[in-house]
């Protein structure tokens, strides 16, 4: 009983962190109908200034955070306006979208390969990461509640600027009809950016939160593929289903973990894609998109 | 010719092949997909254990290989297929990866993440060439018959195909299983190269490189998917003591040729005697005639 | 289910189909006789386009059935449709964009001279003479739409006229019984709907096709079409011949909004 509340707590803390990446790769998918394969970029940026801000900077952890947040906001504007862009003014084919954020996934990670170096970094312990005991019932991290709650944090940030900022409301315009909000007056251009930036300022936040779960790597970006996962389960385009997507996936990797194998994690995570996209491939909550004959 | 020469005509002939088989689902079906490593992964691990723990004849093994991979695609493919777009890109990252943790938790039989050592060296000069010239002659001859023109049909616009009385999934899954036969065979023949596997070789980096390649020679040209593995193989073998930089430079030309000239080096035109023709006019009259010419892509 | 007569080819019986509480089409019931050239007709979202996507598989109705040559292909997938010997333009043009006017057709055209993966692989046995029966048949048909000369030129390049008429071509190319067009006039001068009228009713001769158009053009429909039918919000308001059409209050109140007095 013990090792099942530790491990639903521990699923719900990692499904947390999926989420703050799913919503934010959903968000951009909902808006522009592409998957950006360089989400987890924004991912790897978030960390790398993180870790960077507090090891050279010796800044505090806020200050570490912010500049985080805002660093990679910044550069998935910035890998918007130069990649995706001008692809999306020349052709309506998303093919070449996803073939270009694939190509940006491998030059953010590779960047840090060359310049940084590939090897494992541990962010310095400024995220408390003792042991919390919780009623007698079951011992869990400060880590694991602190994530959580900021998760919840963030996410909740979100929604209130999606429901009641006059920019969230032109989001969820777009996120319905793109064109049409353009003609309603939407500036799309600038919608975009602030669409991208919120997804890198969010999967930042994600970021910092597995770099200290499983250290900082160039790499680490391609955890976001369960994230992807994780947003096709609860739909595309779907932002409360990411949320449950990624709760899901983070119940069934840490259940899985404690109680079958730690090896088959992935297998498992791999398999209800596939079950979900065999079976109901629209996810739970996600649009069903039929292109006008 | 020496010994390192030939290695890279050999590396060339394996390059081909699984860029041959991925050209053909992508560029002139036009499924992307990430996970055609995880084909070729099947294609090296049985070739392997065939021909190391049973001694079967190494062309048989490689068949094998080939047709292990085509038949694992078409139980994969026949219900994935019917996905569209990003969701099928997605799938393929998952099942690419799924047969690379498989093959890492293969125990004895396929000795894990360390690797397969020992494989006979069956992939001489002569065999490489032979399955490159055999399989080249075959996939021109595809995309140069009514398929090719369904494959084409099927990428272009699949409701108009369907319009037009084509089971587009049938095309779909047809594409996919041609496309993993080519590739179990390039990782077949990989493994008799090296006489070393390991799942490692055949991860989502692996599946990149090959869809890179293939980009940059042009969607929908396989005489540019030639080129375009020749040009990028020599560069990979060329820049040796920078590879680090090597995915770098990967990811780079990705993006830049879907900026830039996203129909990359051939666009859509093969090299054959349209092309000659239009070179001829376009040297001798020094600019392009009117009617006819290549209008910027700007998509219907 | 019903028998129908010998004479008609397509049968809509109480078709129903809505989108998310929106009715496109309701309760619509109609007969087309074969080899006629009849015409459907209603003001821009009345669900014509609807009706044709209904008969070719790519919706499938909420209720309603659709019988062709009395087989009922309610839900038949799209491909199975086609292969009935229906085939259909679009209003918005689906063209091959880089593929040529000839390759365009080809593609239809090779549905009816078929080999194997095996000839395809090694270009033995009939590749050669069914790939010449494909190209030779193509170029027939592309003449016949006057584009023979255009014939090596990507679709994308095409005057848009042209690009109308290269569809039709390739639904031709099909050998249907039934075609299906839909719009085919759309954005044309009256010179041009003026040609494309004799183009339809020579073919509807020549082929002996049973065709139905949706249009807009009203000039184009009353000339050449003995049956119209006609729709608003999804449901048949009128039907008859042109005469009848022209002067029926409802058809009069859907395209002008008001009554009119007779």
């Amino acid at each position: 009983m013990d090792i099942l509340l530790q491990q639903i707590i521990n699923g719900l803390s990692l499904g947390s962190v999926y989420a703050l990446i799913a919503v934010g790769y959903s968000l951009v998918y909902s808006i522009l109908m592409f998957s950006n394969f360089a989400h987890g970029g924004f991912l790897v940026i978030g960390g790398y200034i993180c870790y960077f801000a507090l090891k050279s900077m010796g800044t505090s952890i806020w200050i570490a955070g912010f500049l985080s947040i805002f660093g990679a906001g910044l550069s998935a504007v910035f890998t918007e306006r130069l990649a995706y862009k001008p692809i999306r003014e020349n052709t309506n084919n998303t093919l070449y979208l996803l073939i270009a954020s694939m190509g940006m996934s491998i030059v953010i990670e590779n960047f840090f390969v060359v310049t940084v170096g590939g090897r494992f970094r541990a962010l310095p312990p400024i995220i408390p990461t003792q042991p919390v005991h919780l009623f007698g019932l079951a011992t869990t991290s400060i880590f694991d509640i602190l994530s959580l709650l900021t998760a919840v944090f963030f996410l909740g940030v979100l929604q209130i600027l999606l429901i009641k900022t006059k920019w969230g409301l032109a989001i969820r315009a777009a996120a319905y009809n793109l064109k049409t909000a353009g003609l309603m007056g939407v500036n799309v251009s600038l919608l975009i950016s602030i669409v991208f930036f919120i997804a890198g300022a969010l999967a930042a936040v994600g970021g910092i939160f597995l770099s200290v779960r499983y250290t900082l790597y160039p790499q680490l970006g391609v955890i976001t593929i369960k994230a992807f996962v994780a947003a096709v389960i609860g739909g595309l385009g779907s932002l409360p289903g990411a949320v449950l997507g990624s709760i899901l996936l983070g119940l069934a990797e840490m259940l899985t973990a404690g109680f079958i194998s730690s090896q088959l994690r992935d297998l498992v995570v791999f398999s209800l894609l596939i079950i979900t996209l065999l079976f109901r491939p629209q996810g739970f909550f996600g649009k069903n998109i039929s292109e006008k004959v | 010719m020496s010994g390192y020469t030939e290695g890279i005509i050999i590396l060339l002939c394996i390059n081909f092949i699984a860029a041959m088989g991925v050209s053909l689902l992508t560029g002139f079906t036009g499924i992307f997909s990430l996970g055609h490593a995880g084909y070729m992964a099947v294609g090296a691990y049985t070739a392997a254990i065939l021909t190391f723990q049973y001694e079967f004849n190494f062309i048989i093994a490689i068949l094998l290989g080939g047709a292990i991979a085509a038949i694992l695609a078409y139980v994969i493919g026949v219900p994935t297929l019917k996905l569209i777009g990003d969701y099928y890109a997605i799938v393929s990252i998952g099942l690419g990866e799924a047969i690379r943790l498989i093959l890492e938790n293969g125990g004895t039989i396929t000795r894990g993440a360390r690797g397969y050592p020992g494989i006979p060296p069956y992939t001489t000069l002569t065999v490489a060439l032979c399955f490159f010239v055999v399989m080249a002659f075959l996939m021109f001859n595809l995309i140069n018959s009514r398929f090719g023109r369904a494959f084409k049909a099927c990428r272009d616009d699949y409701i108009a195909a369907s319009l037009l009385g084509y089971n587009t999934s049938k095309y779909r899954v047809l594409s996919l299983v041609v496309s993993a036969f080519y590739c179990g065979i390039s990782g077949a023949l990989l493994g008799g190269f090296l006489s070393f596997i390991q799942p490692i070789m055949f991860d989502m980096v692996k599946s990149t490189e090959i869809t890179s390649v293939v980009v940059f020679g042009g969607l929908g040209s396989m005489t540019g998917t030639l080129i375009g593995t020749f040009v990028i193989t020599l560069i990979t073998e060329l820049f040796r003591p920078i590879s680090q930089y090597r995915m770098l430079i990967y990811g780079a030309i990705l993006v830049i040729i879907m900026v830039i000239r996203p129909e990359g080096v051939m666009g859509q035109q093969e090299f054959g005697p349209k092309m000659l023709k239009l070179l001829k006019r376009k040297f001798l009259r020094g600019n392009f005639s009117k009617e006819g010419g290549d209008i910027n892509d700007k998509g219907i | 289910m019903t028998k129908v007569s010998k004479n008609i080819i397509l049968k809509l019986d109480n078709l129903n189909k809505h989108f998310g509480g929106v009715p496109a089409v309701k309760d619509i019931s109609f007969s087309i006789n074969k080899g006629e050239l009849a015409g459907l007709i209603g003001p821009n979202g009345a669900g014509k386009t609807t009706i044709f996507n209904l008969v070719t598989g790519v919706y499938s109705p909420d209720s309603g059935h659709i019988i062709f040559r009395d087989e009922d292909i309610t839900s038949l997938k799209t491909y199975e449709v086609i292969h009935k010997n229906v085939a259909r333009t679009f209003q918005n043009l689906r063209l091959f964009p880089r593929s040529t006017a000839l390759e365009n057709v080809m593609v239809a055209m090779q549905q009816h001279h078929a080999y194997s993966f095996g000839e395809a692989i090694t270009h033995f046995g009939r590749w050669g003479k069914k790939e010449k029966e494909i190209k030779l048949k193509s170029m027939d048909i592309i003449d016949r739409v006057g584009l023979a000369k255009r014939a090596d030129q990507p679709a994308r390049t095409l005057p848009y006229g042209m690009q109308r008429r290269l569809e039709i071509a390739r639904a031709l190319a099909l050998d249907p019984e039934f075609l299906f067009l839909d719009e085919p006039a759309a954005g044309m001068n009256p010179e041009e709907v003026n040609e494309l009228n004799h183009l339809i009713v020579d073919i509807h001769k020549e082929f002996k096709l049973t065709i139905l158009v949706i249009e807009h053009h009203m000039d184009l429909v009353m000339e050449i079409c003995p049956h119209i039918i006609c729709m608003n919000f999804g449901t048949k308001i009128a039907e008859g011949n042109p005469d009848e059409i022209q002067r029926h209050p409802e058809v009069l109140k859907a395209y002008l909004g008001e009554e009119v007095d007779e």
